[in-house]
C-alpha cells in the first residue's frame, strides 16, 4: 500500500489547462456581468444617496454650498487652460471604432550625420485596422539617395489566425499559420507607440499638458503635449537606447473628439557611436468608421512570388513542448545548450537555428535530414520542412509566451542530459508558490518552490 | 494573500483589471478542484463559470479582509452540492458516477484540457462516497485543515477526519497499479 506522499506527488502531476478561444469567451461574459453589476450598484447607491440629501435638510445645505464652490472653481480652471476635452474620452471613443485607416510617415536621422533631411520621411505607409477583420498596412521605403523605392505589405488576420508579409522588391511572401495565443498577445504588447490607440493609452499615463484651441486642415482641433519619457515605458520604442527625450503632441478634433494627428519625436543618445539618434513618427490623415470588407485583408499574391510558410501548432501546450524536445533530441543527440537556439530573439525571426546546430550532429536522424535537403535553397528547405519543424517552433512560442506572461522560465539545456531523470531541464510558475517542472527524460511534475529551490540547487554549474 | 485583499479592494471598485487577475490566478486552480471532485470535465467548466459568475455578481459580500480563496472554494462546493441534488432530484445521468472527458475528445469549444494523471485521478475519485471525496480533495487540492473542512461540510472534526482516514485507503487500493507505475 503506497503512502500519502506518493498520493500528494501524484495529485501534483495531475494538470489541467486551458484552451485561450473559450477562455476568452468565459472572461467575456464575466465582464459583461460584472460591468453590468457595478453599473447597477453606483446607480443604486447614488439614488439612496440622493434620497438622504433630500431627507436630510443640513446636509442638503452643505451639498449647496459645495456645488456652488465647485462651479466657480470649474469656471475658474476654464477660463485659464480653454480646455473642453478629455483625453480618456478621445480614448474611449477611439476604441468605440469599429474600423479606421490612416498614414504614417518615419523619419530617422542622427546629429553626425549631415545632408540628411529630417522633414523627409524615411519610411511612409498606410494603414486600415478593424476590430473585426484585423491590421493591414502597405510601407514604402524611401531610398535617401534618391533611389528606387521598395514596397511591402503586411496583413494580421486574427479569424484565420494567420499574417501575411509580402515583399514586392524579393517577389516574395511569407506566410504565418499562428496560434490561438498570438494576437491575443500582440495586443497586449504595445508593439509601438504608432497606431492611435496606443499613442492615446500611453499619453494618458503622462502629465500631459493643453496646448489650447487651433486650426489644422480647417478642422477645429485641440493639442495635447507631453514630454514625459514614461510614455514610451512598455512600448517596443522604450528598448531602442538610453536617456531619451521625448515630444509627443496630439490634435483631437473639438467637434468628433477624435484625433486628427498625432506627431512623436524621441531622442536616443547610441553610446556606441557616441551620437544622439532622432526618431520621428507622425500619424495623420484619419478615416475614422470607415466601411471594411473582409476580403480587404486577403492579400492579392501574383502566382510568380515564392512563398516561405511557417506553421505553428494551434494550440500552445505543454505537451507540444515536450514534443519539440523530443524531436530535438532525436536530432541533436542531447538539448540544445541556450534556449535563444529554439526561442528567436525577434517574435517574427524564424531562423531555424537549430537547423545549424543540426549540420554538425552525426545523428540518424539528422543524417536522413542532411541527406533529404541536400542542394536544396534556403526557401526550398523551409518549406519541405514546415510540417518538421512545427513542434520545434511550438517549443519556442510555448518558452516565449512563458516569458511574455512573466511565468518565471528557466531552461538548463546546457547540463542536462536526456538520461536524467530528476534533473529541471525547464520549469515555470504556475502559482504564487508553485512551478511546473519537465525533467532531463521529459516527465513532468508539479513542484513547491521550495522543492525547486532544492532541485535547481543540484544542477551541475 | 496581501495580493487577493488587494485585488478584492479594487474589484469593489469596478475595475475589470481585477477581476481578470483573479479569473487568470483561480481558473485553473478552481477547475482541478471541481474535475476531481466531480470527475467530469464538462460539468466542471459549468460549475467554475458559475463560481465566477458569482464572484462578478456578489464581488461587495466579499469582505477586504476575508479571504478570497475560501470564498471561491465555498461557492464550488455549494455549486456541485446543488447540481448534485439537482441530478438526484431529476434523476437524470448519474452526476458523479460520468467519467471524465478524455483529452482526445475535444469539444470544439472545450475549455479544460486535462492531462493523463488528471483523468486517472478523476476516475478514482468518483469512485469515493461524496463526503470522503470532498476531504480528500480540499485536504490534497486546496490543502485545506480539518477543521476548515469540517466547517465546509458541518461536521465535527473527528467525523472530517474519518472520512480522510477511510477516503485514503480506498484511494490507495485503487491507484495503487498508477503509483506503481
Amino acid at each position: 500500500m503506497k503512502s500519502a506522499d506518493e498520493i500528494k506527488r501524484l495529485f501534483n502531476s495531475a494538470a489541467v489547462q486551458t484552451n485561450a478561444t473559450p477562455d476568452d469567451a468565459v472572461f467575456e461574459t464575466l465582464k459583461t456581468a460584472y460591468t453590468r453589476t457595478v453599473e447597477h450598484k453606483s446607480a443604486q447607491r447614488e439614488l439612496s444617496m440622493w434620497r438622504f440629501v433630500m431627507k436630510n435638510p443640513s446636509v442638503k445645505l452643505a451639498i449647496a454650498a459645495v456645488i456652488v464652490i465647485a462651479c466657480l472653481i470649474g469656471l475658474s480652471l476654464w477660463r485659464t487652460t480653454g480646455s473642453g476635452i478629455a483625453l480618456a474620452d478621445v480614448l474611449a471613443r477611439v476604441e468605440r471604432v469599429k474600423a479606421c485607416s490612416f498614414k504614417r510617415s518615419l523619419h530617422f536621422w542622427s546629429e553626425k550625420v549631415t545632408g540628411k533631411d529630417p522633414n523627409k520621411p524615411y519610411i511612409r505607409g498606410t494603414f486600415l485596422i478593424s476590430q473585426e477583420y484585423g491590421w493591414k498596412a502597405k510601407i514604402e521605403r524611401l531610398d535617401p539617395n534618391g533611389g528606387e523605392s521598395t514596397f511591402s505589405e503586411y496583413c494580421l488576420v486574427p479569424q484565420k489566425k494567420t499574417t501575411i508579409a509580402i515583399s514586392h522588391k524579393e517577389k516574395k511572401y511569407t506566410r504565418k499559420e499562428q496560434d490561438d495565443g498570438f494576437f491575443e498577445r500582440i495586443q497586449k504588447a504595445n508593439i509601438d507607440i504608432t497606431d492611435p490607440h496606443t499613442f492615446l493609452k500611453q499619453m494618458l499615463k503622462t502629465k500631459y499638458e493643453s496646448l489650447g484651441r487651433s486650426t489644422m486642415d480647417g478642422i477645429a482641433v485641440e493639442g495635447f503635449r507631453t514630454t514625459d519619457p514614461n510614455s514610451l515605458v512598455g512600448t517596443s520604442s522604450s528598448n531602442s537606447g538610453q536617456s531619451k527625450r521625448l515630444d509627443q503632441k496630439l490634435w483631437v478634433d473639438v467637434k468628433t473628439r477624435l484625433p486628427v494627428r498625432c506627431d512623436a519625436t524621441w531622442v536616443d543618445f547610441d553610446q556606441m557611436e557616441n551620437k544622439k539618434k532622432y526618431e520621428r513618427h507622425v500619424l495623420y490623415d484619419f478615416q475614422w468608421d470607415v466601411p471594411v470588407a473582409g476580403a480587404e485583408f486577403e492579400p492579392v499574391i501574383p502566382d510568380h512570388y515564392a512563398s516561405w510558410v511557417v506553421k505553428f501548432p494551434p494550440h500552445i501546450t505543454e505537451e507540444n513542448a515536450i514534443q519539440g524536445l523530443k524531436v530535438l533530441v532525436e536530432l541533436l543527440g542531447k538539448y540544445p545548450e541556450n534556449i535563444y537556439h529554439i526561442v528567436p530573439e525577434n517574435i517574427n525571426d524564424d531562423a531555424p537555428t537549430v537547423l545549424r546546430l543540426a549540420e554538425k550532429s552525426e545523428t540518424p536522424a539528422a543524417l536522413r535530414l542532411k541527406e533529404e535537403i541536400k542542394g536544396l535553397t534556403d526557401d526550398e528547405i523551409n518549406n519541405k520542412l514546415v510540417d518538421f519543424l512545427m513542434p520545434i517552433r511550438g517549443l519556442g512560442r510555448f518558452y516565449r509566451w512563458l516569458q511574455f506572461d512573466k511565468k518565471d522560465p528557466a531552461y538548463y539545456g546546457k547540463t542536462v542530459t536526456p538520461k536524467d531523470a530528476d534533473k529541471v531541464l525547464v520549469r515555470w510558475k504556475v502559482s504564487e508558490n508553485e512551478y511546473r517542472v519537465i525533467f532531463g527524460d521529459l516527465h513532468t511534475q508539479t513542484v513547491t518552490a521550495e522543492a525547486l529551490a532544492g532541485l535547481e540547487k543540484d544542477l551541475p554549474k | 494573500m496581501l495580493q487577493d485583499k488587494l485585488l478584492i479592494w479594487r474589484l469593489q471598485r469596478g475595475s475589470v483589471d481585477a477581476l481578470r487577475q483573479i479569473y487568470d490566478k483561480y481558473k485553473v486552480y478552481l477547475l482541478k478542484l471541481a474535475i476531481t471532485l466531480t470527475g467530469d470535465a464538462c460539468h466542471s467548466e459549468d460549475v467554475v463559470q458559475d463560481v465566477f459568475l458569482k464572484l462578478a455578481e456578489s464581488y461587495d459580500r466579499i469582505s477586504v479582509h476575508g479571504n478570497l480563496k475560501n470564498f471561491l472554494i465555498t461557492c464550488l462546493m455549494n455549486r456541485i452540492r446543488t447540481l448534485r441534488r439537482d441530478c438526484r432530484r431529476h434523476q437524470a445521468a448519474q452526476f458523479d458516477g460520468s467519467a471524465i472527458e478524455r483529452p482526445q475528445a475535444c469539444r470544439p469549444d472545450q475549455w479544460a484540457v486535462v492531462n493523463e494523471q488528471m483523468q486517472r485521478i478523476g476516475e478514482a475519485m468518483v469512485k469515493l462516497p461524496v463526503e470522503q471525496r470532498e476531504v480528500v480533495t480540499l485536504r490534497f487540492e486546496a490543502g485545506l485543515g480539518f477543521r476548515q473542512i469540517a466547517s465546509l461540510q458541518n461536521a465535527s472534526i473527528n467525523t472530517v477526519q474519518g472520512r480522510y482516514r477511510y477516503g485514503m485507503e480506498k484511494l490507495r487500493s485503487l491507484l495503487n497499479s498508477e503509483v506503481e507505475k
